[in-house]
């Protein structure tokens, strides 16, 4: 509504003023990627297109032409753990320490929860909430990403393990809650997008992506295309 | 001739009845005899003019052995009452000893037989026996002269002998070198001694060690055998006690805290008495309150103190009456005495002095407890914490720098003046200090804690962040810290876009996209990052609007919350309560939907809310009805999209101001509605206000990336950051000020939030 008021004669404002109803949030006309001239422009262009369908996964995945890489996987995996605040507290509702004890996935593995001095048997909940915290510090960290714009080759190389522990987030949900899993994915492809993220990027090892999501995907453009 | 006139004439009338009686009536005697023996009148004259030379000689000599006896008087009062002091003081450590050694037994015999002692027996020293028996000595001299008299005598002697030896200043140097000692700034020379102190009570005990060093130097210095036998008796009593109150200290951890309170208060009692006692103007109580917060051990060294106090309150009164004497003694005499001028001189040189170990103590009692709390020895405050009747007490009887000087320590370190000096505070510029970097998206709102060095960050990346300040981590650049969050509020499905912390600083509350308001219990700002998750943090969820909160103001007695939200409504809420929806106010719909909300800060029963229409409107809370259109639309320029982005209240005046996306800020009188001031503020929308506490200054933020510092009186900019980078064309979302701190912080779409300083 307040979008709509803004004069179209003038260059158009790209602001969620105050008031700004939730339908209205970022229903802004798409700003090409060109015409970014912030320091955020690739956060800026990703939930650009995330906003316009968050189920196009390819499409959010495809970064523009002459995009450094190493910021393009580490934009990417900030809005991964942005959207993963989501999964999260919608497992705190369900996943409490009582019944899950420890982060599991399937039977195989018990992960402990790095964030600790030494790593700990934390509870699903715990372990996911302090991977998301830890996650945090480690993206906003001034001493490995000091800059959002370029990013050294040694700091790319930590978005491996991020992505790792990220992943079991995923998982757990997955395996044990999958009610909520199902929902969350539903609304936001999020797992789907970081499975083809972490394959297209060498991020992880195809053995750890237990979630049976790529299969379901690999399926669906298929018969799209048919 | 002229000035001995009046000398005459008092000389006259002062010893009428000794020897002016006797020559009245002799006069007419001699002039029948010099009528028979034929004086001559200049001879008669001549021998009136001797004899009243000799009479005038006669009466002054008598005067100065007045003067010099009452002087001598007034001295050895004093010299009595310290001896007393000392005397109380030594039967009092007697007594702790006896306590001290009591106390030792029970534990004893506890550790032996596993059953407590009687309890009778485990009675603090009481010291209404010793307050009797001052009371009968200072009546004593009153009663039997004649005791009085052999005393003097004795006491006389003593005083001439010390007097040869040099005791005046003798006894100063000792007594300047106590307090010293005391105050812990006695030049540890002798580190031999000191150098290993026990330091299970930290300061203290090194105090006390000093004070043993002093007092050993003291004796060693002292001529006087008496004194110095005194003193060595004194150290060594202290030495032992020293050594039980080691054990006591040790004992404080598991059960004898208690006692130790106890012991503590009856001895502040007593002191109180002898406060009061004493009659000396001398401050006590300052130097009570700083002892008080010096340690915890406190009570043994402020009964030091108090007896030095009391004791150097009695060199002041010496040294006062000593200046007495001569003054009167000048002003009768008319012409100088020789011996009194030299007392003169001993008496100013006494006064100097004292004046000046009065002064050392002040200042190394500031300088001492200024290094306790600035060396992080947090004791003090808990202290305060534990007795705070004590120190109540101590800080009403206090009075003096001494007492301020512990009161100013007592704030924190960072803490800013702002109460006394708020315009040299301002005058200051602001710099970046922290940098609040954590979350993913833009930060939409934060709040500082009413008091502590501790704010909430709302980003839309669904997520509140607690960030402590005293929390930082090492950063290359020193120009600014990084902090990292010690907790994550996670509970919003959606952007968080307004935050409010209530004045406890124990709760908050949170509006957010999702169109809920989520209430937090504010977790300890030095939880571990990594704790446990508590499902009791997220204290409550007000759900009733229907679309996303945009909004929050909390009021600060009523523990009452506004929020204002996209679904055109503005709402009233008493968070906490079973039903916490007390009221809800809607406009017409063409107003569009509220944008923010402010309690009138001057009357609690009045809100304004502004619109997206750029009106806004003045609300009752109890009635529920419109009171007044600020005139916000009338005086805006173009009406296509000028809606306000935020509005906030002066904290004492009644004046409103708003917020536009066209540039401007604008002033209301909130009485009349009419507009008092408007001014172009930034080069982009203002998005946020706030006003300082005392309502000097109004920052405001622009998606122009630049927060902006006004004077509110003369309406000029003092100082302009640029403090967050553009994310499409947003820029900066929230400015704030600290409640009670020198800080300000913003809150940018660069996901970054800011803290100056």
């Amino acid at each position: 509504m307040i979008m709509a008021k803004v004069d179209a004669e003038e260059s158009i404002i790209r602001r969620n003023r105050p008031g700004t109803k939730s339908e209205n949030w970022c229903s802004w006309p798409d700003e090409p990627f060109e015409e970014m001239d912030s320091t955020l422009a690739v956060q800026q262009f990703i939930q650009q297109s995330i906003a316009r369908d968050a189920s196009c996964v390819d499409e959010i995945l495809t970064p523009p032409d002459g995009q450094d890489e190493g910021v393009w996987k580490y934009e990417h995996l900030r809005q991964f753990c942005m959207e993963l605040n989501g999964l999260a507290v919608k497992l705190q509702t369900e996943c409490n320490p009582e019944t899950c004890t420890q982060m599991t996935a399937t039977e195989q593995w018990i992960f402990l929860c790095a964030a600790h001095k030494t790593p700990k048997e934390c509870p699903a909940i715990d372990y996911t909430r302090h991977t998301l915290d830890g996650a945090a510090c480690l993206l906003n960290s001034n001493k490995y990403f000091p800059s959002r714009v370029s990013i050294k080759e040694s700091s790319v190389a930590k978005l491996g393990s991020v992505c790792r522990r990220v992943y079991r987030i995923f998982s757990h949900a997955y395996f044990h809650h999958r009610a909520l899993f199902d929902e969350y994915e539903n609304e936001t492809s999020l797992c789907k997008r970081f499975t083809v993220f972490v394959t297209k990027y060498n991020l992880m090892s195809k053995d750890n992506l237990i979630v049976p999501i790529l299969e379901d995907m690999q399926s669906l453009p298929s018969e799209s295309e048919a | 001739m002229i000035d001995e006139g009046p000398g005459s004439l008092s000389g006259g009338q002062g010893n009428p009845m000794m020897s002016g009686g006797p020559g009245m009536s002799g006069r007419p005697q001699q002039d029948d005899n010099n009528q028979r023996t034929q004086y001559t009148m200049p001879g008669i004259l001549h021998f009136l003019q001797t004899e009243w030379a000799r009479f005038e000689m006669e009466r002054s000599q008598f005067e100065v052995e007045r003067a010099e006896l009452q002087a001598r008087i007034a001295f050895l009062q004093g010299e009595r009452k310290g001896q007393e002091n000392l005397k109380q003081d030594l039967v009092r450590r007697i007594k702790m000893l006896e306590f001290a050694l009591k106390q030792e037994r029970a534990k004893y015999h506890k550790l032996k037989y596993g059953s407590e002692m009687n309890p009778d027996e485990l009675k603090p020293p009481s010291f209404d026996k010793d307050n009797m028996k001052d009371e009968v000595i200072e009546t004593n001299p009153v009663a039997s002269p004649a005791t009085t008299a052999t005393w003097r005598q004795g006491r006389q002697l003593l005083r001439q002998y010390l007097q040869e030896v040099g005791y005046t200043d003798t006894i100063i140097d000792v007594r300047s070198a106590r307090v010293r000692s005391l105050l812990g700034l006695q030049p540890q020379t002798d580190t031999g001694e000191g150098a290993q102190p026990a330091l299970v009570n930290g300061d203290s005990m090194n105090n006390r060690r000093a004070i043993d060093q002093g007092k050993a130097r003291g004796s060693g210095k002292m001529p006087s055998y008496v004194e110095g036998a005194l003193m060595d008796s004194e150290a060594s009593v202290l030495a032992t006690f020293d050594f039980l109150a080691n054990e006591n200290v040790a004992d404080d951890d598991d059960e004898n805290l208690s006692d130790e309170n106890e012991e503590g208060i009856s001895a502040d009692d007593e002191n109180d008495e002898r406060i009061e006692k004493s009659r000396s103007k001398i401050k006590t109580a300052g130097i009570e309150g700083m002892a008080g917060v010096d340690d915890g051990e406190a009570e043994e060294v402020l009964a030091e103190f108090d007896f030095l106090v009391s004791e150097t309150g009695e060199g002041a009164g010496e040294a006062q009456s000593h200046g007495d004497g001569p003054e009167w003694v000048k002003k009768e005499l008319g012409s100088p005495n020789e011996e009194w001028g030299v007392d003169q001189q001993l008496i100013s040189k006494l006064k100097e002095e004292y004046k000046k170990e009065r002064k050392t103590r002040k200042t190394t009692g500031g300088v001492q407890s200024g290094g306790n709390l600035a060396s992080g020895n947090r004791k003090a405050g808990v202290t305060v914490n534990n007795n705070p009747d004590e120190e109540l007490e101590a800080i009403s009887v206090g009075l003096g720098e001494l007492a301020e000087i512990t009161v100013n320590n007592d704030a924190d370190p960072a803490n800013y003046d702002q109460i006394t000096a708020p315009t040299e505070v301002f005058r200051k510029t602001w710099n970046a200090k922290y940098t609040l970097r954590s979350h993913f998206d833009g930060v939409r709102t934060l709040a500082f804690h009413p008091t502590d060095s501790v704010l909430i960050t709302g980003s839309e990346d669904h997520t509140l962040k607690l960030w402590n300040l005293q929390k930082t981590v090492q950063s290359k650049k020193a120009a600014s810290l990084d902090v990292e969050p010690v907790y994550t509020f996670r509970g919003h499905m959606g952007p968080v876009l307004c935050l409010a912390v209530s004045a406890s600083g124990e709760q908050c509350y949170s509006g957010g996209m999702d169109s809920t308001i989520q209430c937090w219990n504010i977790p300890s700002s030095n939880i571990d990052p990594y704790d446990s998750f508590d499902s009791k943090v997220l204290q409550d969820t007000m759900v009733a609007h229907t679309d996303a909160v945009w909004g929050l103001s909390i009021h600060n007695t009523k523990s009452q919350l506004l929020s204002c939200s996209a679904d055109g409504t503005v709402r009233l809420w008493s968070p906490g309560t079973k039903s916490p929806l007390l009221n809800t106010f809607t406009v017409d719909s063409e107003d569009g939907v509220p944008t923010s909300v402010d309690f009138v800060r001057c009357d609690p029963g009045q809100m304004v809310a502004s619109f997206t229409s750029a009106n806004t409107y003045l609300f009752d809370l109890e009635t529920n009805k419109q009171i007044l259109t600020l005139e916000t639309k009338q005086n805006s320029e173009s009406g296509s999209n000028n809606q306000i982005n935020c509005v906030v209240n002066h904290p004492t005046l009644p004046i409103t101001i708003t917020a536009h996306e066209d540039r401007h800020i604008r002033f209301f009188d909130i009485n009349t509605g009419k507009m008092i001031h408007s001014m172009v503020a930034h080069l982009d929308a203002v998005t946020c206000l706030a006003v300082d506490p005392n309502g000097l200054y109004l920052l405001s933020g622009s998606h122009d990336c630049s927060i902006r510092l006004w004077n509110l009186d003369s309406k000029t900019c003092v100082q302009e950051i640029t403090a967050h980078r553009k994310k499409f064309d947003e820029s900066i979302h929230a400015v704030v000020f600290h409640p009670s701190k020198p800080y300000i912080a913003s809150a940018g779409a660069d996901a970054l939030a800011k803290v100056f300083v």
